[in-house]
C-alpha cells in the first residue's frame, strides 16, 4: 500500500497484537495521534509484520537517522576526556563512545583508537534532544559480541536499503556474496548507517567484492544476474 | 499536460526533485536533517532554510521574497518538533522559464511559485523529512472577456495563454494542504472578494482530492486537456518511485 505523508492508516491494515505483545509498535514513518489514529509522515509503502505486531514505511532514499539497537560502523574522530567522539554520518553531531564500552576495559586499561580508525559498535541511545550514545559491549553480558574496532579493510558506500537486506540474511536476497564465498575467502561487516567494509585479503580481491555488492545495489539484481556477476569476479580476479 | 518529476537522481544530496511543466523546469535538493550553527538554532524545533536560485543572474529581492513564501509554507507542513536542533536546507534551482514569460504583463514571482512549492515537496518527499501533510499549489489568471462583465478565469495557465489572454485583471496563487487546509494565498491585480472567493474555489477544486473532483481541464477555458487533479499526479509520482526501489524484489 503507498502511503503519502498525512495518511491515516485504516485499523484494518495494521496487525492486531495478539499473544505475549499486547500492544502495536510503530517503525519508522508512522506517529500515533491519540486515542486512535496512526498517520504516516513519510512517502512510501506501508510494511506490517503480523508476528511482531509491528507497522513502518519502507522507502530506500534518505538520510539515516541514529535509532537504539541498530548496529553501525562509525568512524572515531577524537578522544575527549571519557569518551570517543564518533561518526555516525556526516554533518551531524558526533555520537559518543564511553572508554569503558569495551571488553575487559577498566580505568587503567583503555583500548587506543586513533582517528579515522573504523568501530563496529550498537547504539546504546538515540533520542530526538540528544547527541547519540555507542556501546562496544552487550550491557547484560559484559561480553563484545563480534563489536568493537574493525582491523583492515575498506569502506564502500551502499544504499541504506541495501544495509537492511545485508542484514536481514537470506530474506534480503543478496546472493552475490555467497556465490563469491563458494570460491574465495573473505569478510565483511555491515552498518545500518549505509557502510560496508570488506577485508578480501588481497587489494585486487577487496575491490571486486565491494564493487559488486555495489552494482547489486545500483542495478537492483536478481538472482540469475548476481550469478553471472560473481562468475565475472571471479575470472577476473 | 501533468508536470513531470524525476525523484531521488542527485546522489550527494539527501533528497532531490526535477520538475518541469508548461516549460518550467526546476531542480531541487534537500538535505537533513544536518548539524545546524549555533545562532540559528531552535531548542525545540527544526530550522528550515530555503534558497531559490534564478535561472539567470545572482538571486535579488524577488528571489529573498519567494523563499520567504515558502519558509512560511513549508514549515508549517515539516514536523519540526520531531526533530529539534536540526537544519533542513532545501535548495531551488530553477533551470528554464518559458520563453513568453517576460511578455506576459503580470507578476513573474507569482508565476514561478506554484512550480517551486511542487519542486520543495518532492525533493522534501524523496528526503524522506517527517511532514504532517502535503501541499499542492495552482495559479489562476482572471482576465476580461469582450462578452460578459465578469472576468473569466484561467487555470494554470501557460505563459502562451497568458499573453494571448492580455490584459490579465489579477493573477492568485493558493496552496492547500493534503487535508484542504489553504496555506497560501498569494494575489497581483485588481479584483473584488466575490471574484477572489471564485478563484478560489476553482483552486481547492484542482489542488484537493475530493470525491468527483474537477480535474485540471474541466469546465475552465482551456479545451482539450486531460483533467487530472493534483493530488493524483503527486500519488503517481511516489507509487513510481516506490516501484522503482522495489524493483531489486521482482527482478531476475
Amino acid at each position: 500500500m503507498v502511503v503519502l505523508p498525512g495518511d491515516e492508516v485504516p485499523q484494518d491494515a495494521l496487525p492486531t497484537p495478539t499473544g505475549k505483545k499486547k500492544h502495536l509498535t510503530l517503525g519508522p514513518g508512522l506517529r500515533h495521534i491519540p486515542p486512535n489514529t496512526v498517520a504516516t509522515t513519510i512517502a512510501g509503502a506501508l510494511v506490517t509484520d503480523n508476528k511482531k505486531a509491528a507497522a513502518w514505511i519502507e522507502s530506500n532514499s534518505g538520510r539515516y537517522l541514529a535509532t537504539a539497537g541498530d548496529l553501525v560502523i562509525a568512524t572515531v574522530e577524537k578522544s575527549a576526556a571519557e569518551a570517543f567522539s564518533c561518526t555516525i554520518t556526516p554533518h551531524t553531531p558526533p555520537a559518543s563512545l564511553p572508554h569503558l564500552a569495551f571488553e575487559g576495559a577498566t580505568k587503567k586499561t583503555r583500548p587506543q583508537l586513533s582517528p579515522n580508525s573504523l568501530v563496529y559498535a550498537r547504539i546504546a541511545s538515540a533520542t530526538k534532544d540528544f547527541a547519540p550514545e555507542l556501546t562496544c559491549v552487550d550491557p547484560s553480558t559484559g561480553k563484545s559480541e563480534g563489536l568493537g574496532p574493525i582491523k583492515g579493510g575498506m569502506v564502500f558506500k551502499i544504499s541504506l536499503g541495501m544495509a537492511r537486506r545485508l542484514l536481514a540474511g537470506s530474506k534480503g536476497g543478496v546472493a552475490v556474496l555467497q556465490f563469491l564465498g563458494e570460491k574465495m575467502g573473505f569478510e565483511i561487516t555491515v552498518g545500518r548507517n549505509g557502510v560496508l567494509v570488506v577485508d578480501g585479503g588481497s587489494v585486487k580481491a577487496t575491490l571486486a567484492i565491494g564493487r559488486a555488492v555495489q552494482e547489486v545495489d545500483e542495478q537492483a539484481l536478481g538472482e540469475k544476474a548476481q550469478r553471472k556477476l560473481a562468475e565475472r569476479v571471479l575470472k577476473n580476479v | 499536460m501533468a508536470p513531470e518529476a524525476v525523484l531521488s537522481h542527485l546522489n550527494r544530496a539527501d533528497g532531490s526533485a526535477t520538475y518541469t511543466h508548461n516549460g518550467y523546469c526546476i531542480i531541487g535538493a534537500v538535505n537533513g536533517p544536518i548539524e545546524v550553527l549555533r545562532r540559528d538554532e531552535i531548542p525545540e524545533e527544526a530550522t528550515v532554510e530555503v534558497n531559490v536560485r534564478p535561472a539567470v543572474g545572482v538571486g535579488s529581492p524577488k528571489e529573498r521574497h519567494l523563499e520567504t513564501l515558502l519558509h512560511n509554507t513549508l514549515r508549517s507542513i515539516i514536523l519540526t518538533r520531531s526533530i529539534p536542533r536540526t537544519l533542513v536546507q532545501i535548495t531551488l534551482q530553477v533551470r528554464s522559464l518559458p520563453d513568453e514569460e517576460s511578455s506576459t504583463g503580470v507578476s513573474t514571482s507569482l508565476t514561478l511559485l506554484p512550480h517551486l512549492l511542487h519542486t520543495a515537496l518532492l525533493a522534501l518527499l524523496s528526503a524522506l523529512i517527517p511532514l504532517s501533510t502535503t501541499v499542492t499549489a495552482v495559479l489562476i489568471a482572471l482576465h476580461s472577456t469582450k462578452d460578459s462583465k465578469a472576468p473569466a478565469q484561467l487555470v494554470s495557465p501557460t505563459a502562451n495563454e497568458l499573453l494571448r489572454a492580455k490584459p490579465i485583471r489579477s493573477v492568485h496563487v493558493f496552496a492547500f494542504s493534503g487535508e484542504g487546509k489553504m496555506l497560501l494565498n498569494e494575489s497581483d491585480g485588481a479584483f473584488s472578494y466575490e471574484e477572489w472567493d471564485e478563484a478560489a474555489e476553482s483552486a481547492e477544486e484542482v489542488c484537493c482530492k475530493k470525491d468527483g473532483g474537477v480535474g485540471l481541464g474541466e469546465g475552465m477555458e482551456v479545451d482539450g486537456r486531460e483533467g487530472q487533479n493534483l493530488e493524483d499526479w503527486l500519488r503517481n509520482v511516489v507509487r513510481t518511485k516506490v516501484a522503482y526501489e522495489q524493483r531489486w524484489k521482482s527482478a531476475k
